[in-house]
């Protein structure tokens, strides 16, 4: 099997199960219990969270771990609302669990601003612009799209708030490029960063949200006030650990020049007629094809058949819903529909890639011929 | 006193000679939908009677007794023996708190009973009346009636509570049919439908992998089990169609796309019901939903079977369909976004008006023997019991 949906989910490092038994089977005591034991787990605990913090490049902050990304996004946002007439800003191309939040705060009565996406696929920073303001109570915009792969510069987004609304909190939706894209945080005014465990190789159910100020944030519920009161419930120690374990075993500026080498040989593989190539020249990992006359889902299920597995981002309900990033972005309906997403992780082989795309491409004739 | 349910049926009255084997039948479906509860199922005039379960599972039993075809109400009664001291109090333990009016029904089918079920009433009423002084008694609209059936066995029911039923005929007692599932919002509606004029079917489903997922396949699997609580075992028979879209796709006409599929549908699903000895087939169209249900669509699809075609939900709206959905369960299940057999090679514009003549024209262009021939070879049977 050859795995090209790694933007969906990746496979587990195999040094995580065994962090996984060890937080389990040994040191499986409860953090905020008193015993000895106990605090040494939750000596683990902030050690993991200074490791992170310094892998980010953030110099201040914390970070406080959830059971998902789309619970750290909530977290971020509904946390930060506050009453009277503030303003709230997100980009369109937001993944569902920050667009579908921004949409209930606009049900909710609250002042909203969806800024549209260039053809690049990244947030137009010159309609940002308009509608920052000293109102301007939160900025919500994703750092990689897990669509497009486009990537949005934080530094400069940072620089429109510093001028426009040094107030406002600016929280970005990390989880396509935690680890992934080289940056750091210290060089941004990024005040809430979400980032999850299971697209890094580390396990599913853990997430994390990174906060500059601690202070500016609300608790979604309530508990027994672990996590500075922010996340109550008992941490999931292990697989905190397996997200710290998952991070140490990553280089980043290595992976991003393989996956870079990685994605250009696919690329120029699948030099066929039909194969229309949407690379927004942003993260390495993420590339949207068109298969044009042939809808994406075919493409899927034909491909799984050859044992190459690819994915369809949001496109999966193409059919109902419509992929709304790729609508934003000006693609037909047809297009929409012909469309596939490729994410690539940084341990596959040049000769898996070159083996994917050769499938693709037959797989593509084959299909074409068959429905033309 | 005994805890026990008593059962109401319906129609079953109407059906004069027959009534013995529709109840006989119906009593089947019931052990059958009970099947692992402990119990006593028996027949007093025009009741059933069903005793001996445990106390703490009745709510389970009665979840269960909504969905068999045949009953229209679940009571759930205090069986006493006949006397006028047990019936008093039987009726003065009926918590009646926070209630405001009430009134009091009796039914005496046994004559020999001393008091008429007018003055029962009357009675009854003054002494509930006589312990709660706040009470009033409501002929119309009363929150809570009390009613008291004395029966000829020498037992008394009493209840104040009906559970609503499902209704219908029992199933099985009109024959058994195949039922096209598609995997959308109407068709397991039109099964339900017709099961509940006592019509068991068996289900045929056709995929087109890899241009439909194996989710949409597992979406109607899913489907059958929903609608089988209601309609007892389906055997569903999944169909691969994929072969015949790709041999329409290249030799038809796009706008007639459609309409020739699903002439091709029913000649298989007629196929399956001769080898399977069904009766009829059951599809989930409304006129005029889309352009292969229109007046003229149904009728060139209709023309290559000679088998009844029932189609329940003729003349719904979406509106009510969706709605029956929901209240079945199969709603949420429904509006997966899959993509189904049907919207793959979907023509841009599918013809409104077909005619027989340009469908027979078109159909010469292909093998539609060798063509239904094989999809039946590869036809994989699913036995579905969730009943």
């Amino acid at each position: 099997m050859i795995y090209l949906d790694n933007a969906a989910t990746t496979k587990m490092f195999d040094e995580c199960v065994q962090t996984f038994r060890t937080y389990s089977c040994d040191k499986f005591f409860n953090p905020s219990a008193l015993s000895i034991a106990s605090m040494e787990v939750t000596k683990n605990i902030l050690g993991t969270s200074k490791f992170l913090l310094e892998k980010l490049g953030a110099n201040v902050g914390d970070i406080i771990y959830t059971g998902c990304a789309t619970e750290s996004n909530n977290l971020a946002i509904k946390g930060s609302v506050r009453n009277g007439v503030w303003e709230y800003v997100f980009s369109s191309g937001e993944h569902p669990s920050v667009y579908n939040v921004a949409k209930k705060l606009e049900q909710d009565g609250c002042v909203v601003h969806f800024v549209p996406l260039k053809n690049d696929g990244t947030c137009d920073l010159d309609e940002l612009k308009k509608v920052l303001n000293e109102k301007t109570r939160l900025i919500s915009i994703m750092h990689v799209s897990n669509e497009t792969g486009a990537l949005n510069d934080l530094v400069e987004i940072s620089k429109l708030k510093q001028k426009f609304c040094p107030k406002a909190i600016l929280h970005v939706d990390g989880v396509q490029a935690f680890m992934k894209i080289p940056f750091k945080l210290s060089q941004t005014s990024v005040d809430l960063y979400s980032f999850s465990a299971h697209k890094i190789h580390g396990p599913k159910g853990v997430a994390g949200l990174y906060v500059k100020n601690k202070g500016a944030l609300k608790e979604l519920f309530q508990g027994g006030g672990q996590q500075f009161n922010l996340r109550s419930g008992t941490e999931n120690v292990a697989g905190i650990m397996q997200l710290k374990t998952a991070v140490e075993l990553i280089d980043v500026e290595k992976n991003y020049e393989k996956v870079m080498h990685l994605k250009n040989l696919f690329k120029d593989a699948l030099n066929v007629d039909g194969i229309v190539i949407n690379d927004f020249g942003g993260s390495p990992y993420i590339l949207n094809l068109m298969f044009l006359g042939v809808k994406g889902e075919t493409m899927l299920h034909a491909l799984e058949e050859k044992g190459v597995i690819v994915g369809l981002g949001s496109a999966c309900s193409a059919k109902k819903a419509g992929n709304r990033i790729l609508q934003e972005l000006g693609f037909s309906k047809d297009e929409i529909i012909s469309s596939v997403r490729i994410s690539f992780n940084a341990y596959m082989t040049e000769s898996e890639i070159l083996d994917a795309a050769k499938i693709i491409c037959e797989v593509y004739a084959d299909i074409k011929r068959r429905v033309q | 006193m005994n805890k026990v349910l008593l059962l109401k049926f319906g129609e079953l009255f109407l059906k004069g000679r027959n009534r013995h084997d529709f109840i006989k039948l119906l009593k089947t479906n019931i052990l059958k939908k009970l099947h692992g509860y402990e119990c006593r199922l028996e027949e007093t005039q025009g009741r059933l009677v069903l005793s001996g379960y445990q106390e703490q599972k009745e709510d389970e039993i009665i979840y269960k007794l909504q969905q068999v075809f045949g009953l229209i109400a679940v009571m759930d009664a205090k069986e006493i023996d006949t006397s006028m001291q047990s019936i008093e109090s039987e009726v003065l333990n009926i918590d009646l708190g926070g209630v405001k009016t009430f009134k009091v029904s009796t039914k005496r089918a046994d004559k020999t009973f001393s008091m008429t079920s007018m003055d029962m009433d009357k009675h009854l009423g003054e002494i509930v009346l006589d312990k709660f002084s706040n009470l009033k008694v409501d002929l119309y609209e009363p929150e809570v009636t009390i009613y008291v059936e004395i029966r000829n066995n020498g037992k008394t029911y009493i209840y104040n509570r009906l559970h609503k039923c499902a209704g219908g005929l029992p199933l099985g007692s009109a024959g058994k049919g195949l039922l096209l599932l598609s995997g959308g919002i109407d068709s397991p509606v039109a099964g339900y439908l017709m099961a509940k004029r006592g019509l068991e079917f068996e289900a045929e489903h056709f995929h087109s992998y890899p241009y439909t997922s194996i989710q949409a396949k597992e979406k109607v699997i899913e489907l059958a089990k929903e609608i089988s609580a209601y309609c007892g075992k389906i055997k569903l028979h999944v169909v691969s169609f994929t072969e015949i879209q790709e041999q329409i796709h290249r030799c038809c006409d796009s706008e007639y796309m459609i309409t020739i599929m699903r002439r091709i549908m029913m000649r298989i699903a007629e196929k399956i019901c001769e080898k399977n000895d069904l009766g009829a087939i059951i599809t989930g169209e409304s006129l005029g939903q889309v352009a292969s249900q229109t007046m003229q669509s149904m009728n060139v699809t209709n023309s290559v079977v000679t088998l009844p075609v029932f189609r329940p939900l003729i003349a719904f709206d979406k509106e009510d369909i969706m709605d029956i959905a929901r209240k079945i369960g199969t709603y949420e299940t429904s509006i997966l976004p899959y993509e189904d057999c049907c919207t793959v090679f979907l023509p841009k514009n599918p013809v409104i008006r077909p005619t027989i003549k340009r469908a027979q024209e078109l159909e010469k262009n292909l093998d539609i023997d060798m063509l239904v021939r094989q999809a039946l070879n590869d036809e994989e049977v699913i036995e579905i019991n969730n009943y």
